[in-house]
Parts: structure tokens; C-alpha cells; sequence
């Protein structure tokens, strides 16, 4: 009897990815969770296309707000500026998240301690603290604000974001995979960029991920850091929803959202032929 | 498990290499970030603190103990606690909820991984004040859910769901969860397989291979995910503000307050800088413990 | 002002600042000379969503200035950010209590009365205000009060004041403006104390009151009070003006009355900062705002009270008739408007959110 009943647990969940129940929980689970983040999301297309100018009462199918939009200069510009910023301070946050997390991983350096508190400071520090003390910064330093400040903001206030998800990461490496390069003869930069950056490539995209959406979507520590021509959309968005939830803003969402996933899937429909991958 | 004295924070303290000077240089760029962006306008704030304000709310930079003084007020202090509550259930919620979604998005085969995650994060490339809205119009009175329960006949009169502390805690969880889902994938997706198997070969239980072989593995990832959801949760207050209608001021919109309409800058500051100090303190403390626990295992 | 001071304080306690200030810290812009001609360029510092943008595109259109403008949602950030002299402004928005106190400061460029030539078209009891006697320094652009906004479907009973509103009966049905200023002035009304005699003793008095009325209140919301009223969360609120005009645009079921306490008069000014570089052009676009019909522009847009009388001859009788954007006129000219309190700011915070963290 006991045999009989490890006999079929051997047979039912014998497989590599844990048993049946767990991936069918998992699975289901993570249909609610997506459901649950795109609950909103759903909505605000959908009154993309609402005729009603205000709030969320279906009044008739329009596109007008898409025209409109396509005419708001203002509006499409700070989204250019939110994408550029957003693009720039990522790839700099990311950059600097990475290297700090091998270093640090890696190597022991006077006032480790020190520096890893410093590291911190910017995910504690209220954001309006860090938006005028920057600005004060700035002042001091004479630099007149522009997409420069508020690059140099978004990165200050992402790249922890980055350097702590990377550390997670590198806290469970196995050693053995960089000591057996070096034995191999890599040189340590080798080493670092044949074996350890790959390993490291899911903490660097989920950090530039984390990365960007900090930076699309900040707003207090922008305005203290902006000058005129380097609005972006949070700015506006805030001023227009005191006046009322503009339609426009919610085609604009949708838009980003639908080319955004139209690129997501293109791109990994183009990758599918390559058969080195297996699923 | 050879491996297990690795897990501890980096292994620095057993095989870590002294750092040379190539190492000095190649850290270069964020020593000077962390001292130009991080600790400069950290000193300015600290110095803020301690100083004074005219009339116009601009910082007069004379000496005064004044603003830490106040903070000892149990005003500041019952509100203190109010944020850490939130943002304690707002983290313990994100794991429960992010952690199942992660573990299947990290065991998914590459090319899902990668749609997953990044459908993980689309919602928040829109506005967090669009997001909200919406939120604000699904949960109303005359809101979407209202309007399903009672058009069905399930409800006789509306739900109060706006305004509330459920929607607080709703609107903290759904902003904060891909921070504590990427992290977590992040452990999850370097798991190795052969462990888990030869948990099953030991005949352990889906539950027992998870709490004793799955979890502890991707406890980093946990630890990660709690930080980067818990310590912004407690500085936020827009969410607190919209979703629970502002009659629980947190210490967030406190500090906000003394930069707007308190004109009271040197109070902020020392707020902010009492809040950073804990913080501190309390990852010292974290810090030093997950590195003795770890050790002696 | 401050700034030299404290870069040299700075500069003494750290070298890192020292290295990095070194080559950048003469560069003060010359600015232009009265009467010299300048280049066609105005950027403005403006509340965002209070200029239309078709109106700044039509002046750019008409003048050939070229118009930059950057935004703020509160007299602090804008204060904070001019005040701290990281971007070089030619026009801000200052409301009546911050032209008071930028005044005060020596931060203003006095107008020159000849380059507006439409400064005729304010109403009289908006030129000369107490805030800026002479309109020295200011020009009025939008006007509005804090009133009370009732749905009238849901609240049957008669309303007429703060007295009918802070009541058991409306507990957790209640939404008002998140601004501690206000909400002590309101109580000041009801106690009859004048409303700019902050004093310490004068929020002791009322400590007791706010004590008994915030406990009812459900949502603070200054960002967009009309949204909880809107979806039915909350039946009444203290709001905004303009607010409660778009919900009755919306719905003629929401009213909006004065209460009768008493209400104060806000009134959003232009004013060119002292070293504004373009001040010549900042004269021509506030004399463009000021002439009628661009004046009746920004009404259509937001439904304030327009203290621009020829721009309100212009407006239609549904928009005269909003109760929200236009009161009855005796009751206006009765109206008092914040003065600057200065530090004593910090102690009405203090006074609201204790109440409102202790109010449970």
C-alpha cells in the first residue's frame, strides 16, 4: 500500500519543473495576479473610446480623443520627453547598478559598509527631501536645469532600485563559475563578460524594467529638477487631472500600452526560428 | 550543500578579494555619484535640519535643535507608526500575492519568461495618477464593482470601498508588486532544477519541498522584494491621499507638507533625516543578522 | 541671497564641492537693459492647466515670441524652485498672500503702467487690492472662493453654512479641500474671529471646534475635490469654486452657496520676478492676456470667477448664471482675502494634522 502510493507520487510529480499542483496553482495564480494589474489598465482603453468627456459612464463610441491627441502638441511632446528621459536614466541607472553590484559582490573595499548605506539613501530619502536638496545641489553648482538635471535626478533615484534586485541575484552564485573560467584562462574582464554578465542578464533586464517605470513615472522630484523644455508627461498629467480626467490622457495610456505589447511579441516572434533555444 | 556558505551576503568575509586599485577605478563612476548626488545633497539636508527659516520659507542656515526637538511629539510619532503599519501589511500582502506569480513566471520557459515579466510591468508605463483614477472609478459608489453587485441583485446598496483602509492597502499593493515580483523571479530563474527533483526523490511533498528547499533558496530575492516594496511604502503618501481620502496623514505627506504649505523646510528635513537614520539602523541590524545566520548553517 | 552663504559654508566643509564649483561659478546672465531690444523669447512659470495652450500658441502666432513654459501646482514649489534661482522666469503666478510676501522680499519687477494698456478691463474692485495697493507689482487673472457644494438628490435637509455641514448626521459623507489654511479660516468664521488674525491664541480658541467638525469629514482632497462627489462616495463638500462650477456644468443636481459664515475671495495675479530677463516681452503677454476676449478664452476653459469685467461681458448667460463661477455680486465685494502669515504656517499645519491624526 505505502509502496503503491510512492509509486504514484514517483509517476505524478516526478517532473523537473516540481509537481503537477504546484504549476497548476502557480499558473492560475499568476492569471489572477495579471488580471488583477490589468483590471485598470482594460478600463482606461476601453474609455479611450468613451464619447462621455468625463469619468467613467459609457455614453458611445468615439475616436475623437485620439485626434485630439494626435493634435495636443504639448502633451505628445512631454510623452517624447518621459520616453528620452526615461530611456537615458535607465540605461545610465542600469550601467551604474550593475558594475556597483559586481564590485561590491566581488571585491572588499574600504568603508564597504559605508558605501552600501550610502546606497540606500536614495530609496528612504522622501522624494520631495531629494527633489530640493538636488535642486539646491544644482543651484550651487550652476547648472541650468534641463534634461541633464533631471537625468542626472532619475538616475540618482533609480540605479538602487537596479543594484539591489542584481545583488539577490549574485548572492546565491555559485563561485565555482567564474573560479573555473580563470582556470580555464580567461582574463577576469573575460571572465566577467563571458560567464558572469550572462548569468546576470534576468537581474539586469527585470532592473531596467524597475528602472524605467520609476523614471516614467515620477513627478515630485522632476518638478523640482526640470527646466521648460524638459516637461514630461507626469507634470502635465497632474496638472490636467485637477482640471478634470482628460480622455486624451487615457488614449495616450492606451496607445503606449498597445505598442508596447505589439513590440514585445514582434520581437519575440522574430527570435522563435532560432532552434538553439529550447523551451 | 558546499554552496551553502556562499549564500551568505556576497561571501565577501571568506573568499573575497582584497580590492586593488583597477577595482578602486572600475568603481570610480559610482563613488562619484554616490558622493556628487547621494551623500552631498544628504549632508545639505542634514545641515537643513539643523537651521532655521525666514519668513518666506527659505532656509536660514543658523544653528538649532529645534526641529528635532519637535519631532518627539507623539503626533509625529502616532503617525510614524500609522505609515509602518501600512507599509508592513503592504509588503506582507506583495509577498503572499507576488511570490506564487513569480516562482511560475521564473519557471517558465525563456521566451514566456520574458513576455511575462515584461507584461508584469506594462501597467505601470502609464501614469501612476491615470492608474489611480481608474482605480478610483472601479471602486466607487456608483464605480464598477458597485454597479455589477447591484445591477445582479448580489448587494441591495453600495459598498464603501473609496476612502477606506482596504483601499489603501489595495492601492500600495498594486503599485508596489512588480518590485517585489522581478526580484523574486529573479532568484526563482537561476533554481536549480536538480535540487528540487532530488527534494521529490526524497519523497518531500509539494509543501515540503517548497518551505524547505524552494524558499530558503529564493530567500534573497524575499529579502529584496520586502526592501524595495517596504521602504518606499512608508515615505508614500499620494497613494494614502487618493485611495484613503487623507484623514490618516503618513509620515510621507507630513514631511510633504512642511516643503508646501507648512513652509517649514528644517522640520522636513529632520523628519526625513530621523526616518533615514532608522532605516539605516534597522539594515545594520538585518545586515548583521542574515550574516551570522547564514554562517552557521 | 542665502545660496553664497551656504556654497561657502559648503565649500569649507567639503573638497569634493570644491573641485566640482570650481569652473562653474561666475555665470550670472546679464540682463537686458531697460529700453534695449530683446530677443523674442518669454518663459513663463504658470499653475499647470491655467493657460490654455491654444492662447499661448495665438500670442506666439501674433508676436513672434517664442514661449516656454514650465509648471507648478502650489505657491511653495513655485516659491521654492524661483526663490532658489535655478531657472530664469519672466512671469510667475503668484496668488494674493505669495505677491504679498514676494513683495515684501524685494522679489517683484514693478510694472510699468504704460505697457498695460488692458489693465482697464479689471473690474474696480479687483485693481488696488489690499495685497498690492496701486498694482504695483500685480495684474488679477482668475478669482475664486471656497464654497459648499451639496448633492442635492442625497442631502434633503436645508444647508446654508459650515454649521449644517459639520453635523453626526452627515458623518463620512463629507469632502473638503486639504488645505489647513482654509480649514482653520472656516472655523475662524464661525467664531467671528477676523480670518488673517492667526494668532496662537486665536488657534487655541479654535482647536475645540476643528475638534468636533473633522471627525465627520470623509476625504481631504485639494487636487480634485469633485471627483468623491462625482462618484457619489462623499454627498457634500467644501471646495474649490471652479470645482463646483464643473460639476454643475456636469449635473445641475450639485449646488454650490457661499456659506454664511463668511467666505474669502483667492485671486491668481502675474508678476515678473525681479531678474526676469525678458520683462518687455512679460508686459506684452500679460497685456494679451488681459484683453477680453482672450480673457473670455481662459473662462471657457476654467469656469473661475474672471476679474476681467469686458471678458465677462463676453460670456454666455449659462456661464454668468453658474451659480459656482459667479455668487452674487454684493457678496464678493463683502470678501476678504488671505494676507501672508509667514511662519505662522507652520502652526496651522501643526493645528490641522493633529486634529486629523488625532481625530479618530
Amino acid at each position: 500500500m505505502t509502496d503503491f502510493a510512492s509509486f504514484g507520487r514517483r509517476i505524478l510529480f516526478r517532473l523537473p519543473d516540481g509537481p503537477k499542483l504546484v504549476r497548476w496553482f502557480c499558473g492560475s495564480w499568476t492569471a489572477l495576479v495579471l488580471a488583477f494589474l490589468y483590471l485598470p489598465i482594460v478600463l482606461l482603453v476601453l474609455f479611450s473610446f468613451n464619447q462621455s468627456k468625463s469619468g467613467f459612464v459609457w455614453e458611445g463610441f468615439t475616436t475623437k480623443w485620439y485626434v485630439d491627441l494626435f493634435h495636443n502638441r504639448v502633451l505628445l511632446q512631454a510623452f517624447g520627453n518621459s520616453l528620452l528621459i526615461g530611456l537615458i536614466s535607465t540605461i545610465f541607472a542600469t550601467m551604474l547598478g550593475t558594475l556597483g553590484a559586481w564590485l561590491l559582490y566581488r571585491y572588499r573595499f574600504r568603508a564597504h559598509r559605508l558605501m552600501e548605506a550610502c546606497i540606500f539613501v536614495p530609496m528612504i530619502m522622501p522624494e520631495i527631501l531629494m527633489g530640493v536638496s538636488l535642486l539646491v545641489l544644482f543651484v550651487m553648482f550652476s547648472l541650468p536645469l534641463s534634461y541633464f538635471t533631471v537625468v542626472i535626478a532619475h538616475v540618482t533615484f533609480t540605479f538602487p532600485f537596479v543594484l539591489i534586485g542584481m545583488q539577490a541575484r549574485l548572492q546565491g552564485m555559485d563561485p565555482s563559475l567564474e573560479e573555473a573560467a580563470l582556470d580555464l584562462g580567461a582574463t577576469p574582464q573575460q571572465a566577467f563578460f563571458k560567464v558572469i554578465l550572462p548569468y546576470l542578464v534576468p537581474a539586469i533586464a527585470s532592473g531596467a524594467l524597475l528602472a524605467f517605470s520609476l523614471s516614467l513615472d515620477d513627478y515630485i522630484v522632476t518638478v523640482f529638477v526640470t527646466g521648460a523644455e524638459s516637461q514630461t508627461l507626469p507634470l502635465k498629467v497632474y496638472g490636467m487631472v485637477r482640471v478634470g480626467l482628460n480622455p486624451q490622457l487615457n488614449a495616450l495610456s492606451a496607445l503606449g500600452i498597445i505598442l508596447t505589447m505589439i513590440l514585445v511579441f514582434a520581437s519575440e516572434r522574430l527570435k522563435q526560428p532560432t532552434p538553439g533555444e529550447t523551451p | 550543500m558546499a554552496g551553502a556558505n556562499w549564500l551568505n551576503r556576497g561571501g565577501r568575509d571568506l573568499g573575497s578579494h582584497r580590492a586593488g586599485w583597477k577595482a578602486w577605478l572600475l568603481l570610480g563612476p559610482l563613488l562619484l555619484w554616490l558622493g556628487l548626488f547621494v551623500l552631498l545633497p544628504t549632508l545639505l539636508l542634514v545641515l537643513t535640519s539643523f537651521s532655521q527659516r525666514d519668513e518666506l520659507g527659505r532656509v536660514v542656515y543658523s544653528f538649532t535643535l529645534e526641529n528635532y526637538t519637535r519631532c518627539f511629539d507623539p503626533i509625529w510619532l502616532s503617525i510614524f507608526w500609522n505609515s509602518i503599519l501600512y507599509a508592513v501589511i503592504a509588503t506582507v500582502i506583495c509577498v503572499l500575492v507576488g511570490y506564487p506569480a513569480a516562482y511560475a513566471i521564473g519557471r517558465a520557459s525563456p521566451a514566456n519568461r520574458r513576455i511575462l515579466l515584461t507584461l508584469v510591468m506594462i501597467p505601470f508605463w502609464t501614469s501612476f495618477l491615470i492608474r489611480t483614477y481608474a482605480w478610483i472609478s472601479i471602486l466607487s459608489q456608483e464605480g464598477l464593482v458597485n454597479s455589477l453587485l447591484l445591477s445582479s441583485h448580489i448587494l441591495p446598496a453600495p459598498l464603501s470601498m473609496m476612502y477606506t483602509p482596504f483601499a489603501i492597502v489595495l492601492g500600495l499593493v498594486y503599485n508596489y508588486l512588480p518590485f517585489m515580483i522581478l526580484p523574486i523571479y529573479t532568484s526563482v530563474e537561476k533554481l536549480d532544477n536538480s535540487l528540487i527533483e532530488a527534494a521529490y526523490d526524497l519523497g518531500a511533498g509539494p509543501l515540503r519541498a517548497f518551505s524547505s528547499v524552494i524558499i530558503p533558496l529564493t530567500k534573497p530575492g524575499i529579502a529584496a522584494g520586502a526592501l524595495l516594496v517596504f521602504v518606499p511604502a512608508i515615505a508614500m503618501y499620494a497613494i494614502t491621499t487618493l485611495m484613503g481620502g487623507g484623514s490618516n496623514p503618513t509620515i510621507g505627506e507630513v514631511i510633504q507638507n512642511q516643503f508646501t504649505r507648512a513652509r517649514n523646510q528644517p522640520f522636513g528635513a529632520a523628519l526625513g533625516v530621523l526616518l533615514m537614520l532608522l532605516f539605516l539602523v534597522c539594515f545594520l541590524i538585518l545586515g548583521r543578522k542574515t550574516n551570522s545566520d547564514d554562517r552557521s548553517t | 541671497m542665502k545660496i553664497p552663504a551656504l556654497r561657502h559654508l559648503i565649500l569649507t566643509i567639503l573638497p569634493i564641492a570644491l573641485v566640482a564649483c570650481g569652473g562653474a561659478t561666475k555665470s550670472a546672465p546679464t540682463a537686458n537693459a531697460p529700453g534695449s531690444v530683446e530677443d523674442k523669447k518669454v518663459s513663463l512659470f504658470c499653475w499647470s492647466e491655467y493657460i490654455p495652450q491654444s492662447i499661448i500658441d495665438d500670442f506666439s502666432k501674433e508676436t513672434g515670441i517664442n514661449v516656454s513654459v514650465e509648471n507648478y501646482s502650489s505657491n511653495e514649489e513655485m516659491l521654492s524652485k524661483l526663490l532658489a534661482g535655478g531657472g530664469k522666469y519672466d512671469l510667475i503666478q503668484p496668488s494674493e498672500y505669495t505677491v504679498e510676501a514676494l513683495v515684501k522680499d524685494g522679489q517683484l519687477l514693478p510694472l510699468s503702467p504704460a505697457a498695460l494698456s488692458n489693465l482697464s478691463n479689471i473690474a474696480p474692485e479687483f485693481r488696488s487690492m489690499s495685497f498690492d495697493p496701486g498694482n504695483k507689482f500685480s495684474v488679477p487673472f482668475m478669482a475664486g472662493f471656497v464654497g459648499i457644494c451639496v448633492n442635492t438628490d442625497k442631502v434633503k435637509t436645508p444647508i446654508q453654512g459650515f454649521r449644517d455641514i459639520f453635523t453626526p448626521e452627515h458623518k463620512g459623507r463629507i469632502v473638503i479641500v486639504d488645505d489647513a489654511r482654509e480649514i482653520v479660516s472656516w472655523a475662524f468664521g464661525e467664531s467671528k474671529i477676523e480670518i488673517n488674525d492667526i494668532t496662537t491664541e486665536n488657534l487655541a480658541k479654535i482647536k475645540p471646534l476643528l475638534k468636533k467638525w473633522l471627525p465627520f469629514v470623509k476625504v481631504y482632497d485639494s487636487d480634485s475635490p469633485k471627483t468623491s462627489l462625482k462618484n457619489g462616495d462623499v454627498d457634500l463638500g467644501v471646495v474649490w469654486s471652479g470645482e463646483a462650477a464643473r460639476l454643475y456644468d456636469e449635473n445641475k443636481k450639485f449646488t454650490f452657496l457661499l456659506p454664511q459664515e463668511g467666505a474669502h475671495l483667492f485671486v491668481d495675479n502675474m508678476a515678473i520676478p525681479k531678474n526676469a530677463t525678458h520683462p518687455q516681452n512679460a508686459h506684452l503677454f500679460i497685456n494679451y492676456l488681459l484683453r477680453a476676449e482672450i480673457s473670455k478664452r481662459i473662462s471657457d476653459a476654467f469656469p473661475y470667477y474672471n476679474p476681467n469685467a469686458a471678458a465677462r461681458k463676453l460670456l454666455s448667460p449659462e456661464q454668468l448664471a453658474n451659480p459656482a463661477s459667479y455668487p452674487p455680486a454684493q457678496d464678493i465685494t463683502r470678501m476678504q482675502t488671505f494676507r501672508d502669515i509667514g511662519q505662522q504656517s507652520a502652526a496651522v499645519d501643526e493645528l490641522v494634522t493633529q486634529i486629523k491624526a488625532g481625530g479618530k
